[in-house]
């Protein structure tokens, strides 16, 4: 049995969806951006070191695939926001930064219009805000 | 220095950027209730890692498994963003077998 795999997948499954939950909660209240882009980019790097360093292979991987993770999160915080000026994911109008999107874009809402289950056909503007779940 | 995690790392990026066109083309072909097909490759793969005797590979195919069973919980969501016209909207899916068991279920969402 080689259970390095297993580590790898586990470690890539749980920071995925862990990154993808928290790159919308944190650009949602981020009143300025770059400072989580930053940070994510500073503690990849710092992960990634320590995988470097670290003797255990298990240990190694874990940490490497952690590492990379953060990095492409914080791609995704910067995409994220692009998503919100699109209307693809939903301003918080309580933050000044998605505010002042909603301002500037017509196409940002505050409506999260993935929030509801697949109809089997395409659903024109006017009729998605009716589909959501509330 | 043990370059073994980082290079693991760089390679678990460029399989889950596979995940990508996975879940768009996934869906477009097969409608969203192929999460079942998708979350079961994938669990398969991850066991199969288990069997692996050489590191890289093991980490390989592990990976690709965590990246199928992701991927079966975004499918649900892309069919919506298809429906928005955000992707193309395939009228004519493949049926696959048991789809119409599988849609009575609730596909995941994390």
């Amino acid at each position: 049995m080689n259970t390095l795999g297993l580590t790898a997948a586990l470690t890539a499954f749980l920071t995925i969806w862990l990154g993808h939950v928290a790159v919308r909660k944190v650009e949602a209240e981020a009143r300025d951006i770059r400072i989580p882009i930053l940070t994510a980019i500073l503690l990849g790097l710092l992960t990634e070191y320590f995988s470097l360093a670290a003797v255990n292979r298990q240990l190694s991987t874990s940490l490497g695939i952690l590492g990379v993770t953060l990095l492409w999160d914080a791609f995704e915080l910067h995409r994220q926001e692009k998503r919100v000026k699109h209307g693809h994911a939903p301003a918080n109008p309580n933050n000044p930064r998605h505010a002042k999107i909603l301002a500037e874009y017509s196409s940002a809402t505050t409506l999260d219009l993935l929030k509801r289950d697949p109809v089997g056909h395409p659903v024109p503007p006017d009729e998605a805000p009716k589909l959501i779940h509330h | 220095m043990n370059p073994f995690g980082i290079l693991i790392g760089i390679v678990t990026l460029l399989i889950i950027g596979l995940g990508f066109p996975l879940v768009i083309r996934g869906e477009r072909y097969f409608g969203y209730w192929s999460w079942v097909y998708m979350m079961g490759i994938g669990i398969l793969l991850v066991i199969a890692s288990l069997f692996i005797q050489n590191d890289w590979l093991s980490v390989i195919v592990g990976v690709l498994g965590a990246t199928f069973v992701w991927g079966s919980t975004e499918l649900k969501e892309q069919a919506v963003r298809a429906e928005l016209g955000w992707f193309p909207f395939n009228p004519n899916k493949i049926q696959l077998p048991f789809a119409d068991v599988i849609k009575k279920w609730k596909a995941p969402h994390l």
